[in-house]
């Protein structure tokens, strides 16, 4: 996974993941886990962009 | 619908409640934001820049079961269509349930006209759409 080139192929398991977030709707710092996704059954969608104070 | 969207970029959490502080555009968005300052995240997805330590604008569905079934990357200069991702993901989720069925590419929401892949319809996909 350290190749920067790489990146899943459609039809992969994502391996497990976590992310540390800032959460608008509570007005406070929380965690995202894939684990967590799986456990609620929910679906995700993830949205990248280059960075904050920019168009997204 | 049982999803959930989150915003990556590599800023830190901090930044983020910054940023979503400030800008205006932002005070009706409501959707997590994730850091992911190392860009490993990133990385799993092929979408993080070495040269400049951003991440391009890409844009993955994940199922329930933890599999990647959608993936859309654009350059930096380009901003993503919210409907077209809105239109994939709902094909997805009915595809989940459908499973022999496929969505062509006008598809937009259930009722639509989806397509049962099948030896009749071999060089009749015309017919199939237009019936």
């Amino acid at each position: 996974m350290s190749d920067a080139a790489g990146g899943l192929k459609l039809g992969q398991r994502v391996p497990d993941f976590e992310l540390e977030t800032f959460e608008p709707a509570k007005g406070d710092f929380g965690t995202f886990s894939l684990a967590q996704q799986i456990a609620k059954k929910r679906w995700t969608i993830l949205f990248f962009y280059p960075a904050d104070f920019t168009f997204v | 619908m049982g999803c959930d969207v989150v915003t990556v970029s590599t800023d830190t959490k901090f930044t983020h409640l910054a940023w979503r502080e400030y800008e205006k555009e932002l005070a009706k968005i409501n959707y997590p934001m994730g850091s992911d300052p190392t860009g490993k995240l990133g990385r799993m997805f092929g979408v993080y820049d070495e040269g400049s330590g951003l991440t391009l604008r890409g844009t993955f569905i994940i199922n329930p079961e933890g599999t990647l079934l959608g993936s859309e990357v654009n350059f930096y200069n380009l901003g993503r269509n919210i409907d077209e991702m809105m239109r994939k993901f709902k094909a997805n989720v009915y595809l989940a349930k459908k499973t022999n069925e496929a969505c062509p590419s006008k598809w937009k929401d259930e009722g639509d006209k989806t397509l049962a892949p099948n030896a009749k319809m071999v060089g009749k996909v015309h017919e199939a759409l237009n019936d």
